[in-house]
């Protein structure tokens, strides 16, 4: 058996490889403030990031790390982390330098240049209010939460960048979790373990999540109300900014756990609607809310419609939602199914790990109650990452051919995706709770060719979330919807890698923006990064 | 195979009860070491020998009783029933007041599911040995198998006598408990009956109880009296099979797996075994073999209305609803109160937006069953689709209370029904 595996890992073509902190000096390590009493927010965090905060075309990391609280008081100070990526393999840390150290009890990151200045801005969320700094362009940061008035109160967890009514301002969604407090937490134990442990969402009352319209002054509108999101009290943790309804509006989809999944739709006139009931997307097979964690957003199967993936907790399977249109929507797993029964999903992302065009699936798991497994057999606290390939016709589980990395496990959380090598094939960052994070090099996946856009808009949000690449290369054409947000607590490099597997000619490649403006291109350089400015095309 | 099994049941089931009997009779036979060797060898399951020297010694005692009685049990032993049966009445009518043989012959016809026969039997053995707590028992249970409970209580309390320490007479008090509809009795029987057998080396006894706590919920119970049950008789398919079902009543759908595996090597034709592995396959998402057992299923003489409708899940999970609709349909037509296939039908009618036809299948499955969630969760996603929102919302109002009820499965597909116990 073991000769077999052997030999499947041989003939793989594309291999995730971990980075050690040896080789990348990221040393740093999440700390979840894990306590007797058991604290929800200790369990939820953290996220992570790819982004390019001082513009010099490698990706930086960033981590999200547990603070104070009314719970915690940290017996030493804890820091979220900056890295910068040296574009030798290794990163240096610039937290104290770039003033992004957080100091809060924090969850997740949202990376984004919202004040469209060139420079990418970092959107904190926590447990607490939450933290916007602006990116001043020389290598530091200012906290401008309180200009902005986007701090928001209690317990935040995803944030997405995205633009609500198509002005060209990037506008910002918060997803809210559980109404919680220190004096909130109810003593959940059981007989046979004498102790404490992490309380189901279940037990505490849902919060409505935030939408905030960027002003374009730098300071953003609370439009939850007149939005119709803040009519909807959740217990959200990922969401996505996609078109599930092809209407040229952004939509959000959103997880919520142990509660109905929303999907609220873009009316236009800053109006969205929740439909997640009749759209098949809020419950279980039997009207059963499930355990919504991560979620994304791609069209897998090419037919022009958004698909929408949920990661939610063991014995409850993974969602991946078939965009039937009209919006409506069909659970149809297939093999994820049967590969995620005892897991419990995080982040995960749609993207071409192997550059053949199609968007493949990555996961990160891991179960939020570290004494689980004296409590339901098989359910393991740590838990191994999954891949999966896209092959046409569904996905087929990969990750036993796709690296060592995939034997081990970890107490999952947030996933990056971005190419931090700059070598045409996407890598992937991932944050664990209370371990050190993941740096997973793809090795492979550039055999096939490419060419990275790196997208410049004009008129359109400065994320160009909701532009649409069409690409042709001979027969292959491809099409993607670039989304907002999406996994969970993190955020990607911006860039596009678009694969086309052995064609070694890219006839065409055209980006309708979100502003109506259409750029198409032609002569496109093979396995390069190229910028495309909004309505002017391939930058010289 | 299915016969080989009731043979080797009935063999250690008669060997077990009819052997003291036997040492007694052979006693007072004149050939009293020749006989008491072949009933070693017979325990000692050398029965080709055991036959051979039978064989000689009904030559010349063609109407030996106790010789007769042996070669029927070597009968039994082989699955050759009809023989066996020949050969204890021939015992009986040599030798009436042989209790041995009529024992032999009530179980026999236990087996056979002759359970009134049985009862002339053991009325027989009753007769000639009143204080026999076992043989009271035995009637007690074939009393139970004809529904006639009175008589069956009768002998079971008669076994009692006032003391709690006969399990096999509480299990059967149990039965009749379970059989009138009193969960709350049966419960507290079984309670009594778990605690007796708990070193229990009788595998019947172990088994029977296994099967009735799984009926009345006691899950933990079952799995522990099964498991004990297969210690003795590991290969047994009826043990393994209400076995995987109490991993299954537990939730534990890979432990349920693996027995209906196990199960499936030793009886690949069996159709319970199939279903039950399709069905633990089915709610593990494995869909392309859950299809496999299930088809198979399908196939046997008779199949059950459940088959259908598993296949019409599988159907209507790999998106051919059109299919699924047809299976759905073969399994109303075979069970027309069917529930959960009426709401499956609902779902696949609203998949293919023939929302009319949905509406029908939904409220026909409420009336059914308006106790089960499924139905009412289709029928707000059917209204929430209709754009009727506040239909909709009542609806999963009802699907909220039902749930807090504890109504409805966690999976949203029902088991196959229990086995009888036997």
């Amino acid at each position: 058996m073991k000769s077999v595996v052997f030999l499947l890992a041989l003939v793989a073509s594309v291999v995730f490889e971990e980075v050690s902190p040896q080789t990348s000096k990221i040393t740093w390590v999440h700390n979840n403030a894990q306590s007797v009493d058991r604290q929800l927010p200790e369990t939820v965090g953290a996220g992570c990031a790819f982004l390019d905060y001082d513009n010099d075309g490698w990706m930086d990391v960033y981590f999200v790390n547990s603070g104070p609280s009314d719970f915690y008081t940290p017996p030493t100070p804890l820091k979220n982390a900056l890295y910068r990526n040296n574009g030798d393999g290794t990163f240096t840390d610039v937290t104290d330098k770039a003033g992004v150290a957080g100091g809060r009890f924090g969850m997740g990151v949202a990376a984004a240049d919202f004040d469209a200045d060139g420079f990418v801005d970092i959107y904190i969320t926590n447990y607490g209010p939450n933290i916007l700094y602006r990116n001043n362009g020389n290598g530091t940061f200012t906290d401008v939460t309180e200009k902005a008035g986007v701090a928001s109160s209690g317990w935040s967890t995803c944030a997405t960048w995205f633009d609500l009514d198509n002005d060209g301002k990037l506008d910002l969604f918060v997803s809210s979790f559980v109404f919680y407090d220190k004096s909130q937490n109810p003593l959940c134990t059981d007989a046979t373990l004498q102790r404490r442990y992490y309380c189901v969402p279940r037990l505490f009352k849902p919060t409505p999540s935030r939408l905030y319209r960027n002003n374009g002054n730098g300071a953003f509108t609370d439009v939850s109300r007149e939005s119709g999101i803040a009519d909807h009290p959740g217990k959200s943790f990922g969401a996505v900014a996609t078109d599930v309804n092809n209407d040229g509006l952004m939509d959000l989809f959103v997880a919520n756990d142990t509660m109905p999944n929303f999907l609220f739709v873009n009316k236009g006139g800053g109006k969205f609607e929740e439909v997640g009931l009749a759209a098949g997307v809020a419950y279980g097979e039997a009207g059963r809310p499930r355990s919504g964690m991560g979620v994304d957003a791609a069209d897998y199967d090419g037919d022009g419609w958004q698909d929408l993936f949920v990661a939610n907790i063991d014995h409850e399977f993974f969602s991946l939602y078939h965009n039937d249109k009209e919006l409506i929507f069909t659970d149809q797993p297939g093999e994820i199914a049967p590969s995620t029964q005892l897991l419990s999903g995080w982040g995960l992302k749609f993207f071409d790990y192997d550059n053949d065009g199609d968007p493949d699936l990555f996961l990160v798991n891991g179960h939020p109650d570290d004494m689980i497994e004296s409590r339901i057999p098989r359910v393991k606290h740590r838990e191994p990452l999954l891949l999966f390939e896209n092959t046409g016709r569904g996905f087929k589980d990969v990750s036993a051919t796709s690296g060592s990395v995939f034997g081990k496990v970890f107490s999952g959380r947030g996933m990056a995706v971005g190419d931090f090598d700059n070598d045409g094939d996407s890598d992937v960052l991932a944050s664990n709770n209370g371990e050190p994070p993941l740096l997973l090099r793809n090795q492979g996946g550039n055999k096939n060719n490419w060419v990275g856009l790196e997208l410049v808009a004009k008129k359109s949000n400065s994320a160009a979330v909701g532009a649409v690449i069409t690409w042709q290369a001979g027969t292959m054409r491809r099409t993607r919807l670039r989304t907002g947000g999406g996994s969970y607590l993190s955020s990607h490099d911006p860039r596009e890698i678009l694969g086309v597997g052995t064609a070694t000619k890219i006839d065409s490649v055209q980006i309708r923006w979100p502003s109506g403006t259409t750029d198409r291109l032609t002569n496109v350089p093979l396995n390069k990064y190229i910028k495309v400015v909004e309505g002017v095309g391939q930058a010289r | 195979m299915r016969s080989e099994v009731v043979y080797r049941r009935f063999l250690l089931s008669a060997l077990l009860l009819a052997a003291p009997l036997i040492l007694v009779q052979v006693a007072m036979a004149q050939d009293v070491s020749r006989l008491e060797r072949i009933a070693t060898l017979i325990r000692e399951n050398k029965t080709i020998e055991a036959e051979r020297q039978l064989a000689l010694l009904l030559r010349s005692k063609p109407n030996e009783p106790v010789a007769l009685n042996l070669m029927g049990t070597i009968r039994a032993k082989q699955g050759r029933l009809n023989e066996a049966e020949t050969l204890f009445v021939r015992a009986v009518v040599n030798d009436p007041r042989y209790s041995g043989a009529r024992m032999n012959l009530a179980y026999l016809h236990l087996q056979k599911r002759e359970p009134a026969k049985a009862v002339v039997q053991l009325k027989q053995v009753l007769g000639a040995d009143p204080t026999n707590t076992e043989v009271m028992v035995m009637l007690g249970d074939a009393y139970l198998a004809t529904n006639s409970f009175a008589e069956a209580e009768e002998q079971f309390l008669s076994a009692l006598d006032g003391r709690l320490d006969n399990a096999g007479a509480l299990l059967g008090l149990a039965q009749i408990s379970r059989a009138k509809g009193e969960i709350k009795e049966t419960t507290i029987y079984l309670t009594r009956v778990g605690t007796l057998l708990a070193d229990s080396k009788s595998p019947e006894l172990l088994y029977k109880f296994g099967l009735l706590a799984l009926q009345v919920g006691m899950s933990d119970a079952a799995k522990a009296a099964l498991e004990n049950a297969l210690k003795v008789r590991p290969n047994d398919p009826a043990y393994l099979l209400g076995y995987g079902i109490a991993w299954l009543r537990k939730g534990d759908l890979f432990e349920a797996e693996k027995v209906f595996r196990r199960l499936i090597q030793l009886q690949p034709n069996s159709d319970p075994a199939q279903i039950h592995l399709g069905y633990v396959l089915l709610n593990q998402k494995k869909y392309d073999e859950a299809r496999l057992w299930l088809e198979k299923s399908a196939r046997s003489a008779s199949p059950m209305p459940e088959v259908f409708y598993y296949l019409g899940l599988v159907a209507q999970e790999q998106n051919d609803d059109a299919k699924a609709i047809s299976l759905f349909e073969k399994a109303v037509q075979k069970l027309p109160n069917y529930a959960h296939a009426r709401i499956a039908l609902g779902s696949s009618y609203i998949k293919l937006r023939n929302y009319p036809r949905a509406k029908e299948e939904l409220e026909t499955a409420v009336k059914l069953d308006p106790e089960e969630p499924t139905a009412h969760y289709n029928l707000a996603l059917l209204y929430a689709r209709l754009k009727d929102p506040a239909r909709a919302q009542e609806e999963m109002r009802i699907v909220e209370k039902l749930k807090a009820k504890g109504a409805g499965n966690d999976g949203v597909v029902v088991l196959p029904p229990n086995p009888n116990p036997r």
